[in-house]
This record gives structure tokens, C-alpha cells and sequence, in this order.
């Protein structure tokens, strides 16, 4: 610790401070797990980097602040689930690389669709989750060119949660990390030197283990696909007349997907962690601090978006390309999509590249919500629904969690 | 047909509970018997689990041992992902901890800064030492004995008041019904008062600022933290800043002393060695005066008033040992002593990482919270025997003379309530003197006016059966009725 230099720094609370009334436990309330961007507006406009004390946290919550701290790696960090999971030392996160990315943009092209299709077909009540959240996982069964057994989905399912602050939820998760683990180690053996693409081929000629295997799947993104399907399908099932506009024209499917993840994006907050003492936002931060980026909050700033709290989809200050590391392209603004991290890893994507993950991300819940429009027109929630969009405990996705739909 | 005949909507319901109610936002958890904790789950060695929200609770903050016995012994550092923090837990971690000012250090702008201002509780080494010494000379030492005199007086004019009628409102209220008794708030009629007047002496604050002493304290300490009440410590402490601001520039033009028992002067008070100390090259700010005075005001006058009401409370709920202190007045050291390590009213310190530091078995990343729980190492079995039990005759706690190592030559260690290394709180000293002398002055009083003193049951909050008295719990007690009777 050096000197005087952070001592003199003032920046006492005064009465009357905007924030004054706010209570910080609102921040993890049942209002903020239903709906954060509510909750977390009073901040937005009064205290822009609000200090959470019980949270240990500075919560950031306007668009440009958010997304200058996403594309600042010299001062934050990003702390892999592997590593809050204490699960680093396992193996390595083989998801950034290219044969990796490849393989999984080929299965998505060549059998998303087909997927998405026979889980059309098969679905009996609950959109949410017989087609939306079971997707991803056929999807990476199919990449992992293995078959989706009940086991293999109970892992998938639980893994995402050893790095949970909940104690039985994380537990679980470990346990589904060690038990991947243990699957893979055979399967990477007997496909190793092999001619096979799938993804256990792939990692195999990487040099995988097993550990490798569950540390790549923990680090894959769980939440956006699944919970970007469950609430564009929220919206267009309760919003009148918007299943019947999209359906007519399917250009529009891409424009409510993107206009999803501005309004309803399913990871509301992502986490970064001050690398070194840092001035920033009218507060010090110091060294180690985390700083909680609120997602829910930058995408409805009406600094950014004209009536930010209205889904529209014909809005025209929404960013409708990818945005390549800057968040903005044309000048616009994109929604943030926080599960997917930094948009991309490769600022000029070369052609021989796949493309990155927040594409592949989008463009699956463009497709997938594509075939739902196309094999089950006119759909409606059933008689009596009334679907919520929440997540079910602090941190975890914010997406709907039950669908019912009759035709 | 149900999307149940679906094998993963029959999977993610049975990983995930969906058909079951979602779980809420808080912990829903009923008051346990004190000493028992709610069972948060089990690992699979059987070890019991904690759920983060359990810090939250009410029944945490009224029963909270048995829960720092399952943090000390199955998660000593328990990584709180929650509340982003590592808590500390048993009490050599702790002390290790408090010693090591290297690597766990105190940041600036921490959990107090809010409230009081930048102050020495953010401070690490030479910074903090320099601090420190400016009025730490004050509550120690000769400057200290010379004052007990006038502290010991002060005692007994407070208490003179509940015999004489002029008590404070609400102080003391006569039993019509039952002739001779009289029940006293010991809080309102001497434990909020008495710390004050001390503190302002050695302050040098004017005698007319009394009265608005126990609102600023009380309200700046609620408001640490960033807690539901920060609003109110914060206008406090702007209330304390206009007031101080006209006086520091009195006494930057002319210092006042303090005076001993003989009118002879002993030194500058607090505020004038405050006001005309370089440090550094140069003079305090008026805004670092009001910090250090906040602090000394928020640490001088709630912790005092919190461990003279914890201890009469718990003594007279231990009457054999009440009549052994009467007895002997050499007991009310090591009655203050235990009081702290039973029931302290402060939980801890926060301390932060300089570097990676890896303690049983955790590696705790540079720059983390790291809560050094006071309350959990004053009750580590493997340091004090029986740690629930209140016993002022507890052999394995040091009550001598405050030092800073924590610890004397025959291994007795001392209780955490003020620290233990750098950090040990200046105020301990004189703090300790208030409360002995204090409790001495009363319980001479008592037996000079020849009443016996009990608990007036009827009037203090009752625990959850209804009729038990209500546990301290975490911090103090707010109030405490004491029953005075003629002794029979």
C-alpha cells in the first residue's frame, strides 16, 4: 500500500444524497429477482456507481460505463467460473479455441435446425422447457456426438452451479463437474489420434483430459441461448399481435431476438474485478474490488434507448450487427449480452475464422425461434398461464422458467 | 398430455425443483433455541453446510454461536461468495490475522468511511501510528491515572441523581403499588451518559454539546456499513461537522488542557492536539479532525455503553458470581474482561489482502474482504473452555493490564473485543476504566443506600418461549431495568 495517495481522496456519503434512501438490500430482494432494471434505475439516475456495502460490491448500472469497464482488461478482470468454482487447477478452458469454436459453429449450422425441429415435434405442454432450455443440451450432445442420456443431462443441468453462492446448489455442481469429468476420461481416450470433428474428437487432438472437458463445458454459457428463447418467446406470447407480425415476416425474428437481449437479457449482471486501485466513476475503487455490472440496468438506459422500458422491435437505436469488442456498431448501440462475455476475441474476424460465440449465440435463437414460428403457427399460452420471467436466485439467469402453450 | 412425459423437463424438475414453489429471495428461517443452529444441508461427509443468507437473519443476529461453531469447525475461512467477503473465524486465525498488518491490511475507504471519514481504522503503518499517537497518549498512561479521580466523581454524581429526583425523564420509575422499590433503566440513567461526559472531557468538547452526544453516536454507529440506517449516521456526522467546525478554529487560535483533580493542567485535549499538530508538514484538515472526533465519539461512547449494560445484565443473571464481584472489587476487571469475550459489542474487523495469502488451506486473492470475527475467536473452544458459559473465574482468559501482544506468559490469551497488534484500540484503556470504576462507584452506591438489585424481569424483551430473558445476541443490549428493593 502506497502512501498518502488514496487517504486524500474525498468522497464521503452526505445527507440528502440522492441514494440516501435506497436500501441495499433491495439489490438481492424478490423485486430484483423478478425485475432488476426496476430496482436498479433509482441508482442509474442518482449514483451511477452505487457502493453495496452487505454485497461488498460497486454496482455500475449506465450503458457507458458498463461497457467501458467490459473492454477495459488492463483494469478488470474477469474471474472464469472455473475459478470461483475453485476448480481451476482441474484443467484448462479449451472453449476460445478455434477447432473448439469451429466445431461448435458446424453442429450449429448443420444441426440446429434439425434439432430444434424434432423438439418442435416432441413438445407436449411446456415450450420452456421441453424445447427452449433442453435445446443447448441436444445441440452439445449432438457436437459431443454421444447420446443424450438423463445422467449426462443431470450434470449438464447442475454444473453451472459450483460456482454458486448457494451451498446445496454448488455442491451439486461440483459433484457434476467431477462425475463430466470421470465421463470424458475414456471417451477422449478412445477417440483420440481418431478422424472423428465431434467435440470430444476435437478436444481429444488438443491434448484434452477429462478435467478439461468439464472446466470447457462449466465455461460454455448455459444461460443465454436457453433464457434469450424462453424470453423472446415470453414476449411474444404475451404481447398482442407480435407472434403474428414476426411470424409474417421472419426478418423480424432476428430484430425481437436482439430486442430480447436489450430488454430482457437473461444474465442481469456480470462480475469484473478491479486489477488495481482504480479512480473511476466518482469513486475509488480499490485494488481487488468488485465491480458488479449491471446488465438489466445499462440496457434500459434512456441515456442509450428512446423509452427504454418498451419492447419494440422495430426500434431503431438498437444495433442490429454484431458488435466487434465495442458494443457499438453504426453508431448504435448493441443490447448487452453478458453470458457471452466481450463480443469477441478477434476484433477482425478473418474469414477462415469461426464466427464468435455471441453470433453463434444469436443466430441459434434466431433459428430455433424460427422453426417454433414456422411448425406451430398461432400459438398461445394455456388457459390460465401466466408465465413470469425471474431468476430463481441472486445471480443466477433471469429467464422463464415455465411455458405452457396450447395451439 | 403434461410436459412431464418429457425425460428432461423430468430432469431439470428433479435438479432443479421447478414444479416446486421457487425459492425466495431470503432465507426463510424460524428462531431457533438459543445454542442450536438450523440445519442449512449437509455435505456429503456429513459436515454441515452454511447458507450465506443466514448473515442476514434475525435468528443470526439473536443466536449466532452456533453457527460460528459450524464456521470454525468445518469452514475456519469460509468464502462467502454472497456477500464477496471470507469470513475468519477461529481465534488464532484471527489473531495471526490482526498481527499481520503486511498482508492484511486496512484500505482506505472502508466499511466505516461512509459515516465517519477518513480515519485510522483505514490506516496501515506509518500512516496509521502517526494517527494513532496524535491522541492515543491521552487514554492511556499517567495522562489516565490522573483523571480517575474526576471519572470515579462523576460517577457518583450521576448515580446520586436516582436517589435524589433529578434523574433523567423516563430513568427511574417508583412502584406505587409495591413500597420501596424502584426500577431504574441503567442504560438512560447512567450507561448512554456516563461514557459521554468522560469522552467529552478528554475531548475538550464543551459541557453544552452534551446533549447532542448520544444522538451522535448512536446514530453514526447504526450507520456503519452501509447499513438500512446509514441516512441517519450520515446526517449525523454532518450534524457533529458543523458543529466541530466553529470550534476547530478556536482552538487552532488557542488551545485548550485538561486538567487534573487538582485544577493542574495535564496536557491539550484531543481536539486542541488535534487542531495544532503537524503531520507530515502540515496541519490536520478540519475535515480529518471531524473524522478522528467521529470516531473517538462513535468508539468512546457506544462500545462503553454497550459493555456497562452487557455486563450488569449478565451478571445479574449470574448472581453467585454478582455477589462474588460486591464482594471483591478486584473482580471487576476480570468481570469486564469476561463481559467482552461473552459478549462483546463489536463483532470484528475488516481487513483486506495485500497479496494472494493462503489460510487453512483457502487462497484468498489480493485485495479481498477478509472478516475477522471477534465474536467467533471470543468463543473458540480450542482457546476457552465451555465458551458459552459466562464465568468471570474462567481460568483460561487473560484479565490483567490490556496489551497489545494478546497473550501473557503463562498462555492466557485475552478476548478480541478491542484486537489485538497495531490495531488494538486505543480507547481500551480508559474504556475499561469508565466500566470498572463505574460499576464499582454503583454497586458501593447500591449497598450504601442498602438495596438489593435484581433484573426487572416485567419489563425487559423475553426471548422467544415467552418467557426467558431476550439473549444479547450480537452487539448489546438496548436497555436494561434493574429492580432496586430494600435489602432484606
Amino acid at each position: 500500500m502506497s502512501a498518502f495517495r488514496t487517504y486524500e481522496v474525498y468522497q464521503r456519503a452526505r445527507p440528502g444524497q440522492p441514494s440516501a434512501q435506497f436500501r441495499a438490500r433491495q439489490l438481492s430482494s424478490e423485486d430484483a429477482l423478478v425485475d432488476p432494471a426496476a430496482v436498479l434505475a433509482p441508482l442509474r439516475a442518482a449514483e451511477p456507481c452505487y457502493r453495496d456495502w452487505p454485497g461488498n460490491a460497486f454496482w455500475v448500472t449506465r450503458y457507458d460505463d458498463v461497457t467501458s469497464v467490459f473492454t477495459d482488461d488492463a483494469n478488470y478482470e474477469t474471474r472464469p467460473l472455473a475459478v470461483l468454482a475453485e476448480v481451476d487447477t482441474h484443467g484448462r478452458n479449451l472453449g476460445d479455441e478455434v477447432e473448439v469454436l469451429r466445431c461448435l459453429e458446424r453442429t450449429a449450422d448443420e444441426q440446429g435446425e434439425a434439432i430444434a425441429r424434432r423438439l418442435v415435434a416432441e413438445m407436449s405442454a411446456d415450450m420452456a422447457t421441453e424445447v427452449c432450455l433442453r435445446f443447448p443440451f441436444e445441440l452439445l450432445c449432438a457436437a459431443l456426438a454421444v447420446e443424450p442420456a438423463a445422467e449426462l443431462a443431470r450434470w449438464w443441468i447442475t454444473l453451472p452451479g459450483a460456482a454458486s453462492w448457494y451451498p446445496q446448489v454448488r455442491r451439486a455442481g461440483l459433484a457434476a463437474f467431477d462425475a463430466l469429468a470421470a465421463w470424458a476420461e475414456p471417451l477422449l481416450a478412445s477417440r483420440s489420434g481418431g478422424e472423428g470433428d465431434d467435440l470430444l474428437s476435437v478436444m481429444a487432438s488438443l491434448g484434452a483430459r477429462g478435467g478439461d472437458v468439464a472446466i470447457t463445458l462449466l465455461e460454455l454459457d448455459q444461460a443465454t441461448v436457453p433464457g434469450v428463447l424462453t424470453n423472446v418467446w415470453w414476449h411474444l406470447l404475451t404481447v398482442p399481435g407480435l407472434q403474428d407480425e414476426v411470424g409474417a415476416d421472419h426478418l423480424l425474428v432476428k430484430a425481437a431476438v436482439l430486442e430480447t437481449i436489450r430488454h430482457s437479457p437473461p444474465v442481469v449482471h456480470a462480475d469484473r474485478w478491479a486489477r488495481r486501485e482504480v479512480e473511476r466513476f466518482g469513486r475509488l475503487l480499490p485494488e481487488g474490488a468488485l465491480v458488479r455490472l449491471s446488465a438489466a440496468a445499462a440496457n434500459r438506459d434512456p441515456a442509450v434507448f428512446g423509452e427504454p422500458d418498451s419492447f419494440d422491435i422495430h426500434r431503431r437505436d438498437l444495433c442490429q450487427r454484431e458488435a466487434r469488442g465495442q458494443y457499438r456498431a453504426d453508431g448504435l448501440a448493441s443490447g448487452i449480452s453478458l453470458g457471452t462475455g466481450v463480443p469477441t476475441k478477434h476484433p477482425a474476424v478473418p474469414e477462415d475464422r469461426p464466427r464468435s460465440r455471441y453470433a453463434i449465440a444469436r443466430d441459434l435463437a434466431v433459428r430455433v425461434t424460427s422453426v417454433v414460428l414456422d411448425e406451430l403457427p398461432g400459438l398461445h399460452l394455456a388457459p390460465g398461464a401466466q408465465p413470469v420471467i425471474r431468476s430463481r436466485r441472486f445471480g443466477e439467469p433471469r429467464m422463464c422458467w415455465s411455458l405452457p402453450v396450447v395451439r | 398430455m403434461a410436459a412431464d412425459g418429457c425425460p428432461f423437463h423430468q430432469v431439470l424438475d428433479e435438479t432443479l425443483g421447478l414444479s416446486a414453489t421457487a425459492p425466495t429471495a431470503r432465507l426463510d428461517v424460524p428462531l431457533m433455541p438459543l445454542g442450536t443452529a438450523f440445519d442449512m444441508g449437509r455435505a456429503d461427509d456429513g459436515a454441515p453446510l452454511v447458507d450465506p443468507r443466514i448473515f442476514d437473519t434475525t435468528e443470526f443476529q439473536r443466536n449466532p454461536y452456533p453457527y460460528y461453531r459450524i464456521l470454525r469447525d468445518h469452514h475456519p475461512v469460509f468464502h462467502d461468495t454472497l456477500h464477496n467477503c471470507y469470513w475468519v473465524t477461529r481465534y488464532d486465525d484471527v489473531t495471526a490475522g490482526y498481527n499481520d498488518d503486511e498482508g492484511f491490511n486496512t484500505i482506505p475507504k472502508g466499511m466505516s468511511n461512509g459515516v465517519l471519514g477518513n480515519t485510522q481504522l483505514e490506516l496501515s503503518g506509518i500512516e496509521h501510528r502517526r494517527r494513532r499517537n496524535l491522541y492515543g497518549r491521552h487514554l492511556v498512561g499517567q495522562a489516565l491515572d490522573k483523571r480517575i479521580p474526576i471519572i470515579e466523581r462523576l460517577a457518583q454524581e450521576m448515580i446520586a441523581t436516582w436517589f435524589d429526583g433529578t434523574a433523567p425523564e423516563g430513568a427511574v420509575v417508583v412502584d406505587e403499588a409495591r413500597p420501596g422499590r424502584r426500577s431504574i433503566e441503567l442504560a438512560k440513567a447512567f450507561a448512554n451518559d456516563f461514557p459521554i461526559r468522560v469522552v467529552c472531557q478528554v475531548l475538550g468538547f464543551p459541557d453544552e454539546a452534551r446533549s447532542q452526544f448520544f444522538y451522535w453516536y448512536s446514530s453514526m454507529m447504526n450507520g456503519l456499513g452501509g447499513s438500512e440506517t446509514a441516512h441517519i449516521g450520515i446526517r449525523a456526522r454532518q450534524d457533529l461537522e458543523d458543529y466541530v467546525a466553529d470550534l476547530v478554529d478556536a482552538r487552532r487560535r488557542e488551545p485548550t488542557y485538561l486538567l487534573d483533580d487538582n485544577g493542574e493542567p495535564i496536557g491539550k485535549d484531543i481536539i486542541s492536539e488535534l487542531c495544532t499538530t503537524v503531520v507530515d508538514g502540515d496541519l490536520l484538515s478540519a475535515e480529518e479532525i471531524t473524522s478522528n472526533i467521529a470516531l473517538i465519539v462513535g468508539g468512546g461512547g457506544e462500545t462503553t455503553r454497550g459493555a456497562i449494560l452487557n455486563m450488569w445484565y449478565l451478571l445479574l443473571q449470574h448472581p453467585e458470581q454478582f455477589d462474588a464481584v460486591r464482594a471483591d472489587e478486584s473482580l471487576w476487571g476480570p468481570a469486564f474482561h469476561e463481559t467482552l469475550r461473552h459478549s462483546s459489542s463489536i463483532g470484528g474487523q475488516p481487513r483486506h489482502t495485500s497479496y494472494d495469502i493462503t489460510v487453512r488451506g483457502v487462497t484468498i486473492p489480493a485485495g479481498s474482504l477478509v472478516n475477522m470475527v471477534d465474536f467467533s475467536a471470543n468463543h473458540d473452544d480450542r482457546i476457552f473452555a465451555d465458551p458459552e458459559h459466562f464465568d468471570v473465574f474462567r481460568p483460561d482468559l487473560y484479565t490483567g493490564k490490556i496489551i497489545r501482544s494478546g497473550y501473557d506468559r503463562d498462555g492466557r490469551r485475552s478476548h478480541m473485543a478491542f484486537g489485538v497488534g497495531p490495531h488494538l484500540c486505543p480507547g481500551a484503556w480508559i474504556s475499561q476504566q469508565e466500566a470498572v470504576l463505574g460499576s464499582k462507584v454503583l454497586a458501593r452506591e447500591l449497598t450504601r443506600h442498602g438495596v438489593a438489585v435484581s433484573i426487572d424481569a416485567e419489563r425487559m424483551p423475553k426471548d422467544i418461549d415467552g418467557t426467558s430473558l431476550a439473549p444479547i445476541g450480537l452487539g448489546a443490549i438496548r436497555s436494561l431495568w434493574l429492580a432496586l428493593e430494600p435489602a432484606t
